[in-house]
């Protein structure tokens, strides 16, 4: 096969920027036909902004893509596909009433004649699909229909319908990120096949020791920069983890040393399973006591919003005990959990933190609208929830338009958080569990968050906080417990353990080691 | 007794399907289609229009207008269903709420309309059009096996247009590939559109297509139930053709055997009270056993009956 290119996609100075934010900051990359190369970076670093750009779904705010050696304007994921560019997306697009054969030919279908009366061919195109798959070694039977099967096998139908279209270069999205450890080595066994049949494979994910497994090359992307391009094979797996948690940001904040009180949760061998029957979270167990910052940290996926959202009562307990201020919580309801003293700042706080088209003030007495003052006798009390909304306004500084009836969906990310956490810190709870708290806020509003979940601690309270920010995680935690896997790897004091401990032990590999 | 229990049951029956079908398109693409109803009341009118103005043209023993009436019922189902299209589709309107509009605005304007024509052009105040009466005709030799004899004996020959229309729905929903993107559109919208199938188009068809099959079942209502059209064929059996589909899990041939349920039940409530020497007020009474007999089924069976998944979901591009 002669080739006119030195590299099948070359990327010159692309920029994409989202309002207030780069996400790729003039990212100059080349990517060899036929190897395997791994787009590593922290959430937030740029890796998939990139690859929507090449796979058409982005346009480019400056700079060009080269494809094959020619600069190429992708118009859209179908024109990708029409340059043999497939993708794996993170949640997949498959029609779960469809055999699989039906979801891979989905608008190319074979036509097939009978009795002159033209028809979809299914039953022949089983078999193409499924010599394809036996190439492949993707296993998977054509005549099975999707919302039978399992996240993996929906993954490999996915990858069949790129192959099924003929693409060359495929891109995978956080492949492994919902997989099992045995799902997972089975995928890279079918990448590695892929390779070997020549196709050019792009791997956006965060977990190292997958990228040094399969991948040749692995560029490194930071804050939307692209920071290295690195061989895999002669770097090591510590040199990639400090490369991408970089050492430059840091976010300060100044607290005295915590004065632990009681034990106020106890979570004792707890085990999760997802919403597909997977083990998620696996014998966890860990205390957080009065007048502590105790965090999870960890990369997403590994099983500690789950944790979070067990302790809350939105999630049911597989196996294991949950205790509040010793006494057991398991069966108790939403709202029993809730008037035994937790407070829940969710991870997305538009879907499970707040009701959008409802004023600031009805927010803000969502968890307590119905005791007195704000109800008598099932009657809602505006007087004292309109009080109650302007002394929150006021002690945690939330703008809002027009002030307690600003409808809420019209607040700002940070605004939105800041009510959040008024509502939540005003229930006076002994446990607060705080996830991603400072998730899409802008530098000021998350020094507020911080100060707020410091005074909360400096109070006695106890606090959970679970966040997939490193530097949060330092800059505020007493204890720190780091997850992996649905596993917890270790759990120390802030000051016996470093940086790049928690970064190893965050990918698994303080573990091997 | 069984031969009328048979024969007017398929007489009903089977216009009932022909909508529920209209139906199943429309739902199994993600459009909530409440404005049966109305599509089926609105293809009727358009049928018995062309039958007041240019029935006479023809000669008089002629059955040309009527079968021509039934595809003017179709097109005038499909216009009216394009104005259900563009507020669900185009301006993306919430679709139970732009069903009952549809309904109720069908109602409205046949009603408005049929008393404007027949005062203006026929002078004579009337709320009805007369469309006559379908032909009739029996098969020999099958009419005579004893029992099932009476499917093939003095029947509506539109039976016969809608076991052929039941044919190509059931080929088109299943075996095209026009067929398999409505199916796709209903379950999941992302995946078509990944596919490079434009969801919007799709739908668009499925309502305008579900728009047709009903009028056609309207114009047959029309014909078999009262030989004429009026705002009484506003009695609810597009209502019926949606608890039938439901009922049938929303795939044609449960759904058939949904619509022969309803037609039995109903010709047998009708012989029921003939035969127990009601007066004809109780027939009124009787008239309800296929409401009632709907309710129970529903509460039997709509819990192991699964809805297409993405029912009634406005499809938005940007939406991940």
């Amino acid at each position: 096969m002669a080739k006119d290119y030195d590299y099948i996609i070359e990327f010159r100075h692309l920029t994409k920027r989202f309002p207030g934010v780069i996400a790729n900051d003039s990212i100059n990359l080349q990517i060899k036909a036929g190897e395997t190369f791994a787009l590593l970076g922290e959430n937030g670093a740029g890796k998939s902004t990139l690859m929507s750009m090449l796979f058409g779904m982005y346009e480019p705010d400056e700079g060009e893509i080269y494809l094959r050696g020619k600069k190429t304007k992708i118009k859209s994921p179908r024109h990708a596909t029409e340059l043999s560019i497939g993708m794996v997306h993170q949640h997949f697009k498959l029609v779960e009433n469809f055999t699989i054969t039906e979801n891979i030919v989905l608008g190319i279908e074979p036509k097939k004649s009978m009795i002159g009366i033209p028809m979809v061919d299914i039953k022949g195109t089983d078999i193409k699909i499924s010599d394809l798959s036996r190439e492949y070694g993707l296993d998977v039977n054509p005549t099975d229909v999707i919302e039978d099967v399992n996240v993996s096998t929906r993954q490999r139908v996915e990858i069949l319908k790129m192959l099924y279209r003929e693409a060359e270069i495929l891109i995978f999205d956080e492949p492994t990120a919902m997989l099992t450890p045995q799902e997972i080595e089975f995928l890279l066994e079918i990448i590695r096949n892929l390779k070997e049949a020549g196709k050019t494979i792009i791997l956006i994910s965060h977990k190292l020791d997958e990228i040094k497994q399969v991948a040749d090359r692995c560029a490194i992307l930071r804050n939307g920069k692209l920071i290295d391009v690195l061989d895999v094979k002669e770097t090591s797996t510590q040199t990639m983890a400090n490369l991408m948690v970089g050492k430059d940001v840091s976010l300060d904040v100044a607290k005295e040393d915590s004065v632990k009180g009681e034990v106020i949760l106890d979570v004792k061998n707890l085990f999760l399973k997802n919403m597909f029957d997977v083990k998620i979270v696996k014998d966890v167990s860990f205390q957080v006591h009065a007048g502590e910052i105790f965090s999870l940290s960890g990369v997403s996926g590994n099983g500690q919003m789950e944790i979070a959202d067990a302790i809350a009562g939105l999630l049911p307990i597989d196996s294991g005990e949950i205790f509040l201020k010793n006494r057991k919580i398991n069966e108790l309801s939403i709202r029993e959990r809730t008037e035994q003293g937790i407070s829940y700042i969710p991870e997305d706080r538009q879907v499970y933190g707040l009701v959008l088209e409802f004023s600031l003030a009805n927010n803000l007495v969502l968890k307590s609208y119905y005791h007195e003052p704000y109800s008598n006798r099932h009657i809602l009390n505006d007087e004292a929830i309109f009080n109650h909304a302007d002394k929150l306004i006021d002690n945690f500084d939330i703008r809002a338009g027009k002030g307690k009836d600003t409808i809420v969906r019209s607040m700002s990310g940070g605004n939105q958080q800041k009510a959040i956490i008024a509502r939540e810190i005003d229930l006076d709870s002994d446990l607060l569990i705080f996830v991603q708290p400072t998730r899409g806020l802008d530098i000021g509003a998350i020094q507020a968050v911080h100060q707020k979940i410091i005074a909360e601690r400096d109070r006695g309270k106890a606090i959970l906080l679970i966040s997939l920010e490193l530097d949060e995680i330092i800059a505020l935690s007493d204890r720190i417990g780091v997850i992996y896997n649905g596993e917890i790897q270790r759990i120390a004091d802030a000051k016996d353990i470093s940086r790049e401990e928690i970064g190893e032990a965050m990918m698994g590999v303080a573990k091997n080691a | 007794m069984y031969k009328t229990i048979i024969i007017d049951g398929l007489a009903f029956a089977l216009p009932l399907l022909i909508i529920a079908i209209g139906g199943i398109y429309s739902e199994r693409s993600g459009v909530t289609n409440l404005a049966l109803e109305g599509l089926l009341g609105f293809g009727a009118f358009s049928g018995a229009l062309f039958i007041v103005f240019l029935g006479g043209h023809f000669s008089q023993n002629s059955n040309i207008p009527i079968y021509l009436s039934i595809i003017m019922a179709a097109l005038g189902g499909a216009l009216y269903a394009t104005l259900f299209a563009l507020l669900c589709i185009k301006f993306k309107s919430n679709q139970v709420i732009a069903g009952v509009v549809i309904n109720i605005l069908s109602q409205a304007i046949t009603t408005f309309l049929t008393r404007q024509i027949n005062q203006n052009f026929f002078e004579q105040p009337s709320d009805k059009f007369q469309i006559g009466v379908f032909p009739r005709i029996s098969i020999p030799v099958l009419k005579d096996i004893p029992i099932i004899g009476a499917v093939f004996d003095n029947f509506y020959t539109f039976n016969i247009i809608i076991i052929a229309l039941l044919a190509v729905t059931w080929y088109l929903l299943y075996k095209s590939a026009f067929g398999m993107h409505l199916r796709a559109c209903g379950d999941n919208p992302q995946a078509v559109d990944a596919a490079g199938i434009d969801v919007e188009k799709v739908r668009f068809k499925a309502v305008v297509l579900s728009g047709a099959l009903s009028g056609v079942g309207g114009i047959c209502f029309a014909y078999s139930i009262s030989a004429n059209f009026s705002p009484a064929i506003y009695m609810g059996y597009g209502y019926l053709a949606i608890a039938a589909l439901i009922f049938g899990n929303w795939k044609i041939m449960p759904t058939f055997v949904a619509c022969l349920i309803f037609g039995f039940a109903r010709s047998g409530g009708n012989e029921l009270a003939k035969f127990l020497q009601l007066s004809s007020s109780y027939l009124d009474l009787t008239m309800t056993l296929p409401y009632i007999l709907t309710l129970l089924l529903l509460i039997f069976f709509s819990k192991r009956n699964r809805a297409p998944r993405a029912l009634g979901e406005i499809y938005d591009k940007g939406k991940r």
